[in-house]
């Protein structure tokens, strides 16, 4: 117990420091603790494959030969429920992969270091990345990586339906003809997962918002978030758009590799997917469409690398942060498993040379510049405590958009109440 | 009876000292010898015992009585009762499991958790009655099938001209001992869709086949519905966030898959239970009915169930208990369809999606509150039963 109020305290004293001074002059009064050789660090990541759980072990034992320290990696596969029972234990790991549902808790209590400037600057990141993981304009750990979502479009399908560059998806109205003319022979013509963090991208291109520029309100249900679920829910009816369950799929990705659909929005994760489940499928991945005002508009998700405030080494800590998010080593990450640096100009280099690697291995396909291109204009996840729940109640209503039992307008008014009470408690 | 003096070391002399009122008969003699030297030895117990607990010797075995059960003690306190009160304190806190529960940042928040829950309209509440809707459903459609299933089963079995019983006993009983996710996870392949089930479904021509898993609708509401019966305009009206025509739907069909699979997987451990009863049963009561006339039915129904009544009391309540904390399968099939979600998953959702323990406690406690409270009606009105 002693222990734990000293922690507390300590955690306490930050959080004092942290509302006093604004911005990167917090950078010099975080007091980092412990030495920075001859230390082990616990490392919790949450891999989404081997891949990845090898390129995190490679990072982790390269830094720790070049720094005299020690890497000891736990890779979970429920991250949430690990990490707080960690924290609830009092011991949490030193480093950990920061989730967006998770930040804001985190940081209330206390439990997450101010380590973002610490590391890098703001600067070096896509804001709405930077935006995502900062709190009270504090900006608590950087971006690990980033994903955004494109479209997806088997070639085979395209050029069976006679359709041509002239026709690609970039507005509303191609996006639905496309889907029409896709729609044949059992197969449907753009599956979407049924969820918020896929129909969300129409929002932004309708001109809509989850929250207000300050992030201070919730925007759900606008007016412009209205006529982008409408032009989902005018897809479905028809049939030419349907949610992955219809189809027995998990996710619009499985929809794609099996070929239920000729097209999907998935995020750069869907790129490791192929190459594994189902390499034999040439794909094309292309910008999200601009909605009726001429607005572009997608998803960005991510993670951080988020330090516990209560680590005895967080200066060793933040010295394998600024390691894990250098330039060279986010190039690696990428490389190894398909994920997007976090630094635009570590960025457009991958997908240069990307595109340089797909057309040496004699392929055509697939073009990941897409997901480049959306980072620069993605909105992000909410991260208020709760919203959790508040997503799955719209998620579940979702399904009932096609036939009808799902009204969009309620649906909107619903969310933004729902959410609005997590504000206002 | 009459063993009973022997039994006891100091019973003899006692008992031979009752020979002074010998009663007439040798039959009457030795029933009195038994059922007097029975109370006899009741009251010397409670008359001699009591001083001597006071005694040096006993404290010495009472310390060692302590200690011999220490360990089991020492493990159901730390692990079971601390767990229990420690739940419970939690439920009064806006705990955020991100710091130890009894860290100074964690404030008690008095009945504000159960405020939310019970009377505050909004998505917990709104959650909350859905999940009590569903696992109510849940329970009354699992239980008098998994208990009629396991009935059934046993007697199957228990028949001795049944050949390869030894193989039907352990095939009905594997279920049951394979772990609930597998059999969950085999199930949605068989619900989805394009499954098997729907397969088999299209080829004897019913082609509107529902997807399974996912369909949200209430069977009750269908089998309205197939009868013009549409939301009528009470059916608007809200009870705890959820619309009366809602609660009134019956269980999803979403929710039927879960029954049906429920029931199937847990009739093969009552299975044993009831055949444990059946073999207890003399086979000179079935023949004896049978040479008085009674037919199979007529055995089964007025001697082999009446007979069984201990049995059935015990397979129904164990079913009352473990489904309405079922969790498992709400685990898997909860995500992508909300009538799947029970209590027991929901405290858990709530816990870690949240980061609101206080709340997910909450919903545990509530849940424990009505189990406690069914139980008692339930064994009130099952007793009155027995002394019939």
């Amino acid at each position: 117990m002693k222990r734990t109020k000293a922690i507390t305290g300590m955690a306490a004293t930050a959080v004092v420091v942290a509302a006093m001074s604004p911005g990167t002059a917090m950078a010099a009064s975080t007091p980092l603790v412990g030495p920075t050789h001859g230390v082990t660090l616990n490392f919790m990541i949450a891999s989404s494959g081997p891949a990845e759980t090898s390129a995190d072990k490679a990072a982790a034992a390269a830094w720790g030969k070049k720094t005299g320290n020690k890497v000891n990696v736990i890779n979970s596969s429920n991250l949430t429920e690990q990490l707080t029972e960690a924290f609830a234990g009092g011991s949490p790991p030193d480093i950990f992969y920061g989730e967006t549902p998770m930040f804001e808790s985190m940081v209330k209590q206390g439990q997450l270091l101010e380590s973002g400037n610490l590391v890098y600057p703001a600067k070096d990141f896509y804001p709405s990345l930077v935006q995502e993981f900062s709190y009270n304009h504090q900006f608590y750990c950087v971006p690990k990586d980033s994903s955004t979502l494109a479209i997806e479009i088997n070639v085979a399908d395209w050029k069976a339906a006679g359709l041509t560059n002239a026709n690609l998806p970039t507005t509303w109205a191609k996006l639905a003809y496309d889907a029409k003319a896709l729609t044949r022979n059992g197969v449907t013509g753009l599956v979407l997962s049924n969820t918020l963090d896929r129909l969300g991208a129409f929002f932004k291109e309708a001109g809509g918002n989850y929250m207000n520029a300050a992030g201070t309100k919730f925007t759900f249900d606008s007016p412009q978030n209205l006529e982008a679920l409408k032009y989902i829910q005018g897809l479905a009816k028809k049939g030419y758009l349907k949610f992955s369950p219809q189809v027995d799929a998990g996710w619009g990705g499985e929809a794609f590799g099996t070929g239920k659909a000729a097209m999907t929005v998935e995020g750069n994760w869907i790129i490791g997917a192929m190459q594994t489940d189902y390499p034999k499928i040439q794909y094309e991945v292309v910008p999200m469409p601009v909605g009726p005002g001429g607005h572009h508009g997608t998803l960005v998700f991510t993670n951080c690398w988020g330090i516990a405030a209560s680590s005895k080494y967080t200066a060793a800590s933040v010295s394998f942060a600024k390691y894990l998010a250098s330039p060279a080593q986010q190039l690696r990450f990428a490389n190894a498993f398909g994920v997007m640096p976090s630094r635009p100009a570590v960025a457009k280099q991958w997908a240069a040379e990307h595109v340089k690697q797909v057309v040496a291995s004699g392929n055509e396909y697939p073009n990941v510049s897409a997901f480049v291109q959306g980072d620069a204009y993605a909105m992000p996840q909410v991260a208020t405590i709760g919203f959790a729940t508040v997503q799955s109640n719209f998620d579940n209503q979702i399904d009932g958009l096609a036939n009808g039992t799902s009204n969009p307008a309620q649906m909107l008014s619903q969310l933004q109440t729902y959410a609005e009470a997590l504000l206002h408690p | 009876m009459a063993s009973v003096p022997s039994d006891d070391p100091g019973g003899a002399p006692l008992a031979a000292g009752q020979y002074a009122a010998v009663p007439a008969s040798l039959e009457e003699r030795a029933e009195a010898v038994a059922g007097r030297a029975g109370t006899r030895r009741l009251a010397r117990r409670s008359r001699v015992r009591r001083p001597r607990a006071t005694g040096t010797l006993r404290k010495g075995e009472g310390f060692f009585g302590w200690l011999f059960v220490s360990p089991a003690l020492v493990i159901l306190v730390l692990f079971v009762v601390l767990p229990i009160f420690l739940a419970l304190y939690v439920s009064f806190t806006n705990w955020s499991g991100l710091t130890p529960p009894l860290a100074s940042s964690v404030k008690l928040v008095g009945l504000t958790n159960y405020k939310t829950l019970l009377t505050e309209p909004g998505l917990y509440q709104a959650n909350f009655a859905e999940s009590f809707r569903n696992v109510f459903y849940y329970v009354i459609f699992t239980v008098p099938l998994q208990t009629a299933l396991a009935l059934s089963l046993a007697v199957l079995v228990n028949n001795k001209f049944l050949k390869g019983r030894g193989f039907f006993r352990s095939a009905y009983y594997l279920p049951s001992v394979t772990s609930s996710i597998a059999i969950t996870v085999i199930f949605i392949y068989l619900f989805q869709g394009a499954g098997v089930v729907n397969s088999i479904f299209h080829f004897f021509g019913w082609r509107q086949t529902p997807d399974w898993i996912y369909d949200q609708r209430g069977l009750f509401t269908l089998i309205l519905s197939a009868f013009g019966v549409n939301s009528p305009s009470w059916g608007g009206h809200l009870v705890m966030g959820l619309s009366a025509w809602q609660w009134l739907a019956g269980p999803s069909l979403g929710m039927c898959v879960m029954i049906v699979m429920v029931s199937w997987t847990t009739a093969g451990t009552f299975m044993l239970f009831f055949l444990a009863a059946l073999q207890q049963i003399s086979e000179d009561i079935d023949e004896a009915t049978e040479i008085d006339g009674a037919t199979p039915w007529q055995r089964f129904r007025r001697v082999t169930v009446p007979l069984l009544r201990p049995t059935l009391v015990l397979v129904i309540t164990l079913g009352f208990i473990s489904t309405w904390q079922v969790f498992d399968q709400s685990f898997l099939l909860g995500p992508s369809n909300p009538t799947d979600i029970t209590p027991g998953y929901l405290a858990y959702q709530v816990s870690f999606q949240d980061s609101a323990f206080g709340m997910g406690a909450a919903v545990a406690f509530l849940l424990f509150a009505l189990i406690v409270v069914l139980t008692l009606l339930q064994r009130k009105f099952v007793k009155e039963d027995l002394t019939k």
